[in-house]
């Protein structure tokens, strides 16, 4: 039995890797958009996604700082624009991470970035 | 790679599918064939559905939130309670309820457990992304896709245990028969339901080799080819040799059917990975 089992976790492994093919984004667009160079920092940030969301957390990073929850407010239900108020930290990279769930209930998930200039 | 909660939801989701599909597929075996012994098999598989459904669910939660703390927020278990996903659990945990409360009925539980194999069956077929196109047709295909697999999966122990008792070759192969008989209407089903949903879902031959959803479709439809290798050699070689009395016949069954559970597993596994994180090609 080593043989199959051998495969098997072979298979597996295969498989694992063939899921870094992900699916495309349910986002339709951001502002700013991904991988943006802007010259200042915006007050908020839009998201507009293809289909009907709820949005259950987003956390921020800007440059090399530990990340934080952005504050949603109360859109608390499903819908497909969103916007979010930003805070300034001055010039560098704020990337993104989005959390939410499709209304046919599957989890959704992805990241942007975009740069504020010098 | 995907993150610690994709890979815990995949390993969910093969427990869930392993569970449901052999707890509901012992009980049809047992209803179709009048199989004495099934209770344990049942009860056992539908106890792993049960776990892997709750993990599963929980999982979602922790998708939510991005952290462990997701697995058992009210909100987030809440929020996914009220969606589609939320219905199909609920239908889940009843059904596996019930083919485990029929085990335990002296008199009638085959019934009960039937009905809540149909149930749990149902729960599958309405889950994936396959809902979305809210197209009954597909739901009916999956339906009878998911029917057949699970007959299929539910027969491979039972005839395994008999096919290892000296005394009980003449039952074993009198099973490997009956089953081959069946699955010779079922199988088919199983094959044509299954082109029939690709077909709908990836539409194109392009989308099937280039798309990482068509891909691991590919790899499913090896193994299954595989398998299928397999039960053709049950039921043309070693059935009939069992049925003329030759007890080396039904070792050989016995490990095939080994490595028919192997098989199975795999796909299984790449059926946990196709439903978890790729997505049907647009």
């Amino acid at each position: 039995m080593i043989r199959p089992i051998r495969a098997a976790t072979a298979f597996i492994a295969v498989s694992f890797m063939a899921t870094s093919a992900f699916a495309h984004s349910p986002l339709e667009a951001t502002e700013p958009v991904n991988g943006a160079v802007v010259a200042s920092v915006p007050t908020e940030l839009f998201l507009d996604f293809k289909k009907d969301i709820r949005l259950t957390r987003v956390t921020m990073t800007h440059a090399d700082s530990t990340s934080a929850d952005m504050d949603l407010g109360d859109s608390k239900g499903f819908t497909d624009k969103f916007t979010i108020p930003l805070q300034d930290f001055g010039p560098g990279v704020y990337s993104f991470e989005w959390r939410g769930l499709g209304d046919d209930g599957h989890p959704m998930t992805d990241t942007f970035s975009f740069t504020v200039s010098e | 790679m995907p993150d610690v909660w994709s890979i815990a939801t995949i390993l969910a989701k093969f427990g869930l599918y392993l569970g449901v599909l052999t707890a509901a597929g012992t009980v049809f075996a047992a209803a179709m064939f009048k199989l004495e012994q099934y209770r344990k098999l049942a009860l056992g598989f539908a106890v792993v559905g049960l776990v892997s459904s709750i993990a599963a669910f929980s999982l979602g939660g922790a998708m939510l939130t991005g952290d462990a703390s997701g697995l058992i927020d009210p909100e987030m278990l809440g929020l996914l309670w009220s969606t589609p996903v939320g219905t199909a659990f609920a239908y889940r945990l009843a059904g596996l309820g019930l083919i485990v409360f029929g085990v335990m009925l002296k008199r009638g539980g085959l019934l009960v457990s039937l009905v809540g194999a149909i149930a749990a069956l149902l729960s599958l077929a309405q889950i994936g992304h396959i809902p979305d196109r809210e197209n009954i047709f597909l739901v009916s295909a999956l339906f009878v896709h998911l029917a057949a697999v699970a007959l299929w999966v539910g027969i491979l122990t039972p005839l395994d245990r008999l096919a290892q008792i000296p005394d009980a070759l003449k039952e074993a192969a009198t099973l490997g028969h009956q089953f081959g008989k069946v699955a010779a209407i079922t199988v088919p089903l199983l094959i044509v339901a299954g082109i029939a949903m690709s077909y709908q879902l990836v539409g194109s031959a392009t989308a099937l080799t280039t798309s990482g959803y068509g891909q691991a479709l590919l790899l499913k439809v090896a193994l299954v080819a595989g398998l299928l290798g397999l039960a053709a050699a049950n039921k043309l070689r070693f059935v009939p040799r069992m049925q003329s009395g030759d007890p080396d016949a039904a070792a050989h069954l016995s490990r095939s059917i080994t490595l028919e559970w192997l098989v199975v597993a795999i796909v299984l596994a790449t059926t946990a990975i196709l439903t978890s994180t790729l997505t049907v090609p647009t």
